[in-house]
């Protein structure tokens, strides 16, 4: 069993109990936690509930079709959300390959998800690239993602405080939602799949 | 190490499959370089990778080089720090603190670790366990390596340590930029007065006594080196130019090529750049060439395609879809207009537009384009892929079509000297920033022109040129005393987008496979009653 492993279920009740916002948790860049994976200073990944307000943009999906966001989320099924570039090299294809395995893991079930994956450089994420990138990560029909605007995706960004000034600092976070007009499970940091698909479990059985 | 004569040629083969550009390595090299770039075995099987949680990753997303980059000295993305993974940063002794390493620094460097082994090394590598004995983090995938692909990986590990690097010496670190025959006087001196003048600025605060600094603790300082220039005017024919050019290198090496200026084509330039991995800015190129797997040519956009692009969205956007719509192109032999025509072309769907590109002799008088322009009657639109010297000898009147389209980086932008009845008729692709939008991030070039007494005879070219000399400084100061030239191009892709002043553009991003910086722009209008002012039909786009 791993270290990160054993850390787990310590940072997620930790976190709750002093609801350290996802920020505060993952943030103190400083030099002594400069975290070179040897180092072997990754934070366990910290589970937080939030709020937030799904903002009103309009956004391309990768099918081209001019989509509002809003729409998009509101469908009735639960949602689990990223934020993701195609030339991202480290993070998001492992965030892309997480959601690869909960689609693959969930089978038939994965159909009744939303998955949504939003670019955070989205001048450069065209459709046709975002359904490149998709296919490389065998999306199916229940996980689409999305470009659109700067502004657009700034705004999404923000809304979900995802936003760190720059593409390069955009922290790994997975967002989860049981059913439109509920608060928001925000996980900051890295769960495997399997804990990802139990805590999306888990947050069904609570709704 | 050894491979049989079959696995080697499979390896090749696979390789010429793929178009690699690196092919200069002898056999081994390169098959351990496609493991490092392409995650490619040399069996021609996809490299395979776990990570925690049953994730696997195989072929090019699991290799080396998204994370630890082409240079092997790691990067930063978000809070990880990706440490560097060139051989002497693996197996140098353990010391005390970085400063006491004799080793270029690195964000992400560790002094304080036991050297690492080929044991070690290839137990980190498939196990994910360091030197230390520690297990790496989640972002480390667990690689199935054999023994002999293993091997191969750490060798080629060992030879991207960072050596002695061309160009850069004790105190001088020298600079290239390039002039194909065929360049526009005016744009060449205007570019050649800029890069003179940034140079002397540079050097000016160079204090030749002082004693040379490298990094210490994590302190930014102005690298002490004089940046020298070296003007590489090529003559001949472009089949000619990457002898030249090579030629020049090896008598004069350089760290990079910072600017040039072109006319027809500039494919020669960016093969020799290719091919010798040398990093090249381009600020100032009509028609860049488009290879997104290229790495070490960069330019700010995608000059007259992008245009092409522009217009193809308009037209395909604005136009009634019931009828096919007749579009008339116009260029110059021996002008970038023919490819940005092909490009118009090819982007516009065959069943709604029927195109006719139709040019002039390369020497034709400005009444014989006129004619070919007054044929034009009966399209529905006309697009004029022309310099300023035929737009301005255009008949008085426009000939009878609904609309006009124009390339804007060829004809001058708002300076375009275009008649004005035209303007009434014509839409121009703008693939920079508004003039009243761009003011403030011009004023700053343009200040420095005029307190450096430096004519503005090609002001894009100038304020671009300018944008560069500002990138590649600002990215040299970054880099400390780290000179690698693959570094280099890694740090400019991270940088790019904090940039505030960016001249000509609302915002510049690269990123791995992202060569061109600025990715958009407006189609405009005139008006106004001369038809001076510029109005953009909509938005900016990206197409």
């Amino acid at each position: 069993m791993s270290f990160r492993r054993r850390m787990m279920p310590i940072a997620l009740f930790g976190a709750t109990l002093l609801a350290l916002g996802p920020c505060g948790a993952w943030g103190g860049n400083t030099t002594a936690d400069m975290s070179s994976h040897e180092q072997h200073k990754s934070r366990p990944p910290v589970t937080s509930t939030v709020p937030y307000v799904v903002p009103d943009v309009t956004l391309v999906r990768d099918d081209g079709r001019t989509v509002s966001l809003a729409e998009e989320m509101n469908d009735g099924r639960p949602v689990i959300l990223n934020f993701i570039f195609t030339s991202c090299g480290s993070i998001c294809p492992l965030m892309s390959g997480i959601f690869a395995q909960i689609q693959r893991k969930l089978g038939a079930e994965a159909d009744h998800i939303h998955l949504m994956s939003i670019s955070i450089d989205p001048e450069h994420d065209t459709p046709e690239r975002l359904t490149e990138y998709a296919r490389n990560f065998g999306a199916g029909p229940a996980w689409q993602h999305y470009t659109g605007t700067l502004d657009a995706s700034l705004a999404a960004q923000r809304a979900f405080d995802v936003y760190r000034g720059d593409r390069m600092s955009h922290p790994p976070v997975t967002l989860m939602r049981a059913a439109p007009g509920l608060p928001w499970r925000r996980i900051d940091g890295f769960l495997t799949p399997d804990e990802l698909i139990h805590e999306y479990r888990q947050l069904l059985a609570a709704n | 190490m050894r491979l049989s004569a079959q696995g080697l040629l499979r390896g090749f083969t696979l390789l010429l499959t793929f178009g690699f550009p690196e092919l200069t390595f002898a056999g081994d090299a390169a098959l351990s370089e496609a493991i490092y770039r392409h995650g490619v075995l040399p069996s021609g099987a996809p490299l395979v990778a776990d990570r925690e949680g049953g994730v696997r990753i195989e072929g090019v997303t699991g290799a080396c080089v998204n994370c630890h980059r082409r240079s092997g000295l790691g990067m930063k993305e978000g809070r990880q720090t990706i440490p560097p993974i060139a051989g002497s940063y693996l197996f140098h002794p353990r010391a005390g603190t970085a400063d006491d390493l004799d080793l270029p620094f690195v964000e992400g460097m560790r002094a304080d670790r036991d050297p690492y082994t080929d044991a070690t090394l290839a137990r980190a590598i498939r196990d994910g366990i360091g030197a230390d004995g520690k297990p790496f983090s989640y972002l480390m995938p667990r690689y199935q390596l054999g023994d002999t692909e293993m091997a191969s990986l750490i060798a080629y590990l060992k030879q991207l340590s960072p050596g002695a690097v061309p160009g850069v010496t004790e105190s001088v670190l020298h600079f290239a930029t390039i002039i194909t025959p065929d360049a526009d006087p005016l744009k060449r001196q205007g570019m050649l007065d800029v890069l003179e003048k940034f140079f002397i600025d540079k050097n000016h605060y160079v204090r030749a006594e002082s004693p040379r600094l490298r990094s210490s603790r994590r302190l930014m300082f102005k690298v002490n080196r004089h940046w020298e220039l070296h003007v590489w005017q090529l003559t001949g024919a472009p089949e000619t130019w990457e002898k030249q050019l090579q030629a020049k290198l090896a008598a004069e090496p350089v760290l990079a090529v910072i600017s040039g200026v072109g006319g027809r084509t500039w494919a020669p330039v960016h093969r020799f750049c290719e091919a010798e991995a040398l990093p090249c800015l381009f600020p100032n190129v009509d028609l860049p060439i488009v290879s997104e797997n290229d790495f070490d040519s960069l330019y700010l956009s995608k000059g007259v395609l992008l245009e092409a692009q522009l217009i193809a969205h308009e037209l395909t956007t604005q136009r009634d879809e019931s009828k096919v719509h007749r579009v008339l192109q116009v260029f110059r032999a021996a002008d970038v207009g023919e490819e940005a025509a092909g490009a118009l072309a090819a982007a516009l769907p065959d069943e709604r537009f029927a195109v006719v590109n139709r040019y002039v002799p390369a020497g034709a008088n400005t009444r014989e384009l006129a004619a070919a322009i007054r044929k034009a009657g009966g399209a529905d639109t006309l697009v004029l892929w022309l310099r300023p010297a035929d737009l301005a000898a255009l008949d008085p009147v426009p000939p009878d079509v609904a609309s006009v389209f124009m390339s804007g980086r060829m004809g001058g932008l708002e300076r375009s000297p275009l008649p004005a009845a035209w303007r009434t008729v014509t839409h121009m692709a703008y693939p920079v920033d508004l003039p009243e939008r761009r003011r403030v991030r011009l004023d700053y070039p343009l200040g420095w022109f005029r307190i450096r007494q430096i004519p503005v005879v090609a002001q894009e070219v100038q304020a671009d040129t300018y944008l560069v000399c500002g990138i590649v400084s600002d990215t040299i100061n970054h880099m400390v005393d780290t000179f690698v030239r693959d570094y280099l191009v890694e740090r400019v892709e991270e940088m790019l987008e904090h940039r505030v002043i960016t001249g000509y553009y609302p915002r510049l991003a690269l990123a791995p496979g992202q060569r061109f910086a600025s990715k958009g722009g407006y189609v405009v209008h005139f008006a106004g009653r001369t038809g001076a002012l510029l109005i953009a039909d909509g938005d900016w786009l990206v197409p």
